[in-house]
This record gives structure tokens, C-alpha cells and sequence, in this order.
């Protein structure tokens, strides 16, 4: 009976694991080093440093899913997802980027076959480092044959990374709590890279994906939270390159997008179950579709001013290239079966507290197959050069 | 109305888990008395058909997953009383009622389940050593698909996707070994460890697609303490732990678990009994 009870107990610790994960404010990241890194050590040389950020779409190209499009898919064939990431590696590779800031990436998802996409590309490109932090870690989503879910936000380097932390960001408030347990718990991925640090100041890369769908005043809390930690690293006379998918139009920017991202016969329900029509275009008053709305709160059109006042942006916003299509970021994935249109908003940025070489900022509208996201990419000079 | 339909959708389906663990008398090799019946709130009904023939169905299930069980007597062989039970069940309603969008949707809704049949074939021997009931049982698990299963619509769950891999993996093999004791007069302790395999589970999938399908076992054990009222009522409860390897890799779990509070909470479970005039 003893024996019982004992293995009883061990039973007990060792089922503890939680169904969903709920993490601390800061938590330390995963580590990761590529299998095939041919040296225990890459070494920065000097010259300019290659920053891309690339929100990848967990490999899914222009998948028709149900969560971000006017699509009803939900799990992807796993040649479709090892076509798309193979393609995803050798663009990375072409670019030969040095640091690379990504989001929405898988690491164990029915979704995307439960492939490790942060070891795979690790494993494909000349990158030989990673860190990842879980924005969303369920044994199982039991809402739309999601199942099992385990994404989030990676840094891959070619140099040694070390002190990696996940903040997290708060959580929504328009949402009841079944939901809101079950939801994403978005974060922010900071990381040291010693080789790049200079005169005696660390080296820091910071990923960002902030909300996307909240129609309350979240995203202010995540982008202030994002200006703080930079801040702190400035404040600090560290150096930092950062990025991500803010989900954030430049200041001057059109914010409505309801009427061009609404599905067709979708009407707005409300949590009453109550169905109406959306409004119309650039009407403040809603109803607003989630994630195509970018005035939800005051000032949220204004929101990332601070970042653009405060640092370096990879695409210069002061002579309005931020506001050209040519740099473009994004369109939901079935906007080009439906209008034609290819990418018609900016959500993503690159940002630093140092120098980027002047005009090597570039958004590659050239990776449209590859995701609903387009990468961003800028040199860094650092000061010795 | 909507909320209801989900939440019996999915109480019919993990009731159907639950109610494949043997609580009362039928976990061995012996039937029930002609006559008899037993019936638990996640039980199937039981019912002593004669002194050599039980039969049992899930009258909820039924509607949703036809199901029908019958053990057989055997001759006794050295010394331990022995069973064959038949099992027969279609999943395919009720696999395709949690293939849907929104909550409750445990499968992509946009892949059809076909029609499929399981069929389980067991042979169980008890005896009683030192005054424990000692339970031995074997069997094979067939899963019959009339059409195309995605291999997409696995439900990565524990006790869930080891039973359901059968109609991917066409065969398994089952078998386990249950410890009763009685004791204080009213009281009951169960123990058992149950396999579950599905041998040879990579190989079969010749479609690159299937690359990566893993989850050859499942290592089943359960704890339970009954308190037997009377012939005619019984009260249950107890733990059960899962380990196993699924297409993400290995994991243990304690069961009943409930998500929102992360907790584990004891099986509770009230069986009723009688006999038929």
C-alpha cells in the first residue's frame, strides 16, 4: 500500500504540466543552435550587419486560414508547409542577413504538422543561433480543429546569443475569460549578441508582435511597453536593432480597412449574437471588423510617433517613404483573389538606437507567396565602420 | 441551445473514453448473473443475457457512436475462469459532429471522416490469488475505413488518439492486467496497467504526407477505490495516468483533467444495478 501511495505521488509531479500555458512577466526564452553549425563559435568580423524582420505566417504562404483571411482552412497539408519553409530558407539565405527577427513561427503545431520550424531553418540557412519565445502553448485548442498549438516569436543570429528573455504583453480585455484562456499571450523577445557589442556598450535585438485583433486599448499597452524596454536599453547605453509585426499603421497612414478585408456575406456580430452590417468607409462609429480597424482608441493612428521621434527607422518616414505602397508591408491572404490587391498597409518596422546605412532599407515585396507578411531588411553600421 | 449541443457532444464523446475502463464485476473474465444489469453514469448498460452470454451497449452513445459489446464464456483453463468479448462500433457521426467550426471543434471541419467500423476482439482470464482478483486480457483492435482517412483528423488527446489510430494503422494490440481486492467489507481497490499498440504505425503510411506519424503506444494505468453500497448501488472514484507517444512526441498526463483550473480532479462515478423480473 505504501508503494502505492508513493507511486501515486510521483504520478502527480510528474503530470503537473499545464494544459495551457500561462507565463511570468519575464521568462527566460528557448535556446537554440543549429545541428549542422560547422564551429562552436561564429565570430563577428566586422562591416555592416543585415537585420530582416519577417512575420512568416508559421510557413502556411497564402494558405487560405480561417483566423487571419476570408478562408475556412485550418491545417495544412505538410507538403504545402515544407515547400513554403523550404522557399523561406533560401530567401533567407539569398539575403544573407545577419540577424533575423521573426514572428509567428511554429515549434510544435498540429497546424503546421508539429514541424520545429525555428530548428528547421536554423538547420537550412547560415544562421547557426535562435532563441524562441511561446506566444500561444496549448495541448489543444478545441475550437476549430485547431488541436495542438505551440507559436511564437524567434530571433535567429549567426552570432552567439545569451540572455534571452520573454516580457509579456498584456493580455486582451474585450474578451470573456473562457476565450481569453484559451487566446494568445503575446510577448516581446529580447536578446544579447555579444560578438556585435562595441566600446564597451551591449548588443541587443528586440522582436515584437503585437496585437493584431483587439478593438480595446491593448495595442497602446503593447506598443508602450515596447518603447519601454527600448527605452531602458537606450536609457542603459546599450545599442539595439528591433523589429517586428507591430499591427500598427505609420502616423498619416489610412487606418480603415474593415470594408476591404470584410469577407464576402460577413456581417458583425456582437456578443449578443445580434448581426448588422460594418460601417462605412472611415466612419469612426463602428462596428469595426477586428484587425482591419486602426483607430480604436485616441491616438492609436499617432501610436508609433514615440519610436519614429526616438530612433533610426530602417524605412524613413519623415519624407513619407513609410506611406508609399512600394514599402507596403501586408494584405490579408485572400485580398488578392477577392480585390486584387496585393499589400495595401505597413505593419511592420525595423528600428534602432544606432545608425542604419543610409537608404539599405528595403521591404521585399518580391516574398509575396511566402506569407501575408513581407519582410523588411536594413543594414546597420555599426560605429567602428 | 448552441452551448447545450456542444456540451453534449462532448460529454458523449469523453463519456465513450471513460466507458471503455471496466468498473463494476465486468473488468474480468466473469459475467454477470442471468438477469443482471448495471448501468453508470459513464458505463455502458450491462445486461446477463444467460449464464454464458453478457451483453453491454452505451444507450446515450448509441446515438451517436452505435456501439455493442458481448462477452462469452469460456472453459476454464489452469484454474483461471476465462472470456471472449466482441466488440463493434461506428464512430463516423460522431467523429463528424466534432469535426466544426467554433467551439467544440476537435477536428477540422473541412475533413470528412468516412464511414468506419471498429471492431475489438479481447480474451480475459481471472483468478483469485491470495484473496486478489487477478485480471489478464489480450485482444486485437481493427479499424475498417470505407474511403479516405485524413491523416489530419487524428485528435492528439490522450485515450483519444491511441483508440482512434486504429483506422489509420488498419490493426492493434491491447492488453493490460487489472488487481481487485476487496477490503473493510464494503470497500474495493482496483489497479490495473493497460498497453495499447499500434504496431508498426510509420511504415504504413507509404504517402509522404504521413512522414512524422508517430505514436506507437500508450501506457494506460488506473487507481480506484469503490464503495460498494449494496448489490445495486456503487460509488467510485479514482485517477487515471496516460502515457504515451503521439505524432509531437511523448507525454504523460493524470486524468480527469480540467483545463481552465489546470487541475486534476478524481473520477466520480455512481453505478446502478438490478435485475430484470
Amino acid at each position: 500500500m505504501k508503494k502505492v501511495i508513493a507511486l501515486s505521488f510521483l504520478l502527480f509531479i510528474f503530470s503537473c504540466d499545464p494544459f495551457v500555458t500561462e507565463f511570468a512577466d519575464i521568462s527566460e526564452a528557448e535556446m537554440y543552435v543549429a545541428a549542422n553549425s560547422s564551429n562552436s563559435e561564429q565570430l563577428y568580423n566586422g562591416g555592416q550587419v543585415k537585420v530582416v524582420t519577417w512575420n512568416i505566417r508559421f510557413g502556411s504562404g497564402r494558405f487560405p486560414f480561417f483566423g487571419d483571411s476570408c478562408g475556412d482552412e485550418v491545417i495544412a497539408e505538410n507538403q504545402t508547409i515544407n515547400t513554403i519553409m523550404k522557399s523561406i530558407a533560401d530567401t533567407l539565405n539569398s539575403m544573407n542577413a545577419d540577424i533575423v527577427l521573426l514572428q509567428e513561427v511554429d515549434i510544435s503545431s498540429k497546424r503546421t504538422g508539429y514541424i520545429d520550424q525555428v530548428q528547421y531553418l536554423l538547420d537550412n540557412t547560415n544562421l547557426n543561433y535562435g532563441c524562441y519565445a511561446s506566444m500561444w502553448k496549448a495541448d489543444f485548442i478545441p475550437t476549430d480543429g485547431i488541436g495542438k498549438i505551440n507559436t511564437g516569436n524567434a530571433i535567429l543570429s549567426k552570432y552567439p546569443l545569451t540572455d534571452a528573455e520573454r516580457i509579456q504583453l498584456s493580455l486582451r480585455t474585450d474578451q470573456d475569460d473562457l476565450v481569453q484562456y484559451f487566446y494568445l499571450r503575446r510577448n516581446i523577445l529580447k536578446v544579447k549578441i555579444p560578438s556585435l557589442s562595441q566600446s564597451g556598450k551591449d548588443f541587443y535585438a528586440v522582436d515584437i508582435h503585437a496585437t493584431a485583433f483587439a478593438t480595446d486599448d491593448t495595442k497602446e499597452k503593447h506598443i508602450s511597453k515596447y518603447i519601454e524596454v527600448l527605452s531602458d536599453l537606450d536609457a542603459g547605453s546599450a545599442i539595439f536593432v528591433s523589429g517586428g509585426d507591430l499591427n500598427s499603421v505609420p502616423p498619416g497612414a489610412s487606418f480603415d480597412f474593415c470594408l476591404l478585408d470584410k469577407c464576402e456575406g460577413e456581417r458583425f456580430i456582437d456578443s449578443d449574437g445580434s448581426e448588422s452590417e460594418y460601417h462605412s468607409v472611415d466612419s469612426l462609429v463602428g462596428p469595426h471588423k477586428e484587425g482591419s480597424f486602426f483607430n480604436n482608441f485616441e491616438g492609436e493612428p499617432d501610436l508609433l510617433s514615440p519610436l519614429y521621434d526616438s530612433y533610426q527607422t530602417a524605412i524613413s518616414h519623415s519624407d513619407g517613404s513609410s506611406l508609399v505602397s512600394s514599402n507596403f508591408t501586408h494584405a490579408p491572404s485572400t485580398s488578392f483573389e477577392r480585390h486584387a490587391i496585393m499589400y495595401d498597409r505597413k505593419l511592420d518596422y525595423l528600428f534602432t538606437n544606432g545608425v542604419w546605412v543610409a537608404g539599405s532599407g528595403y521591404t521585399h515585396q518580391g516574398a509575396w507567396e511566402l506569407s501575408d507578411h513581407m519582410p523588411v531588411s536594413a543594414y546597420y553600421l555599426p560605429e567602428s565602420e | 441551445m448552441k452551448k447545450i449541443q456542444i456540451l453534449l457532444t462532448n460529454f458523449l464523446f469523453f463519456s465513450f473514453l471513460f466507458s471503455s475502463d471496466n468498473f463494476w464485476s465486468s473488468h474480468s473474465a466473469n459475467l454477470l448473473e442471468k438477469n443482471r444489469w448495471e448501468i453508470g453514469m459513464f458505463q455502458p448498460f450491462r445486461y446477463g443475457y444467460s449464464e454464458k452470454i453478457e451483453y453491454s451497449i452505451h444507450p446515450i452513445l448509441f446515438f451517436a457512436m452505435p456501439n455493442i459489446s458481448v462477452k462469452k464464456s469460456e472453459n476454464t483453463m489452469w484454474g483461471f475462469s476465462a472470456a471472449s468479448q466482441f466488440s463493434l462500433n461506428y464512430p463516423t457521426p460522431l467523429l463528424n459532429m466534432v469535426s466544426r467550426k467554433g467551439i467544440g471543434g476537435l477536428i477540422d471541419p473541412n475533413l470528412e471522416v468516412p464511414p468506419m467500423l471498429g471492431l475489438s476482439v479481447s480474451w480475459l482470464m481471472s483468478k483469485i490469488i491470495l484473496d486478489f482478483n487477478l485480471t489478464i486480457k489480450n485482444g486485437l483492435d481493427f479499424g475498417l475505413t470505407y474511403g479516405s482517412l485524413d491523416k489530419r483528423s487524428s485528435i492528439d488527446l490522450p485515450l483519444v488518439y491511441h483508440r482512434l489510430g486504429v483506422y489509420n494503422n488498419g490493426w492493434g494490440y491491447h492488453t493490460g492486467i487489472d488487481i481487485q481486492k476487496a477490503f473493510m467489507g464494503k470497500f474495493e481497490i482496483l489497479f490495473d496497467i493497460d498497453l495499447l499498440l499500434l504496431p508498426d504505425l510509420a511504415s504504413t503510411q507509404a504517402n509522404p504526407d504521413f512522414k512524422g506519424l508517430r505514436g506507437p503506444y500508450s501506457i494506460e494505468h488506473k487507481l480506484l477505490l469503490s464503495w460498494v453500497k449494496s448489490d445495486r448501488f456503487k460509488v467510485t472514484t479514482g485517477y487515471k495516468f496516460v502515457n504515451a507517444e503521439f505524432p509531437f512526441g511523448t507525454q504523460s498526463r493524470l486524468l480527469p483533467y480540467i483545463p481552465l483550473s489546470e487541475k486534476w480532479v478524481p473520477i466520480i462515478e455512481l453505478q446502478w444495478a438490478g435485475v430484470k423480473k
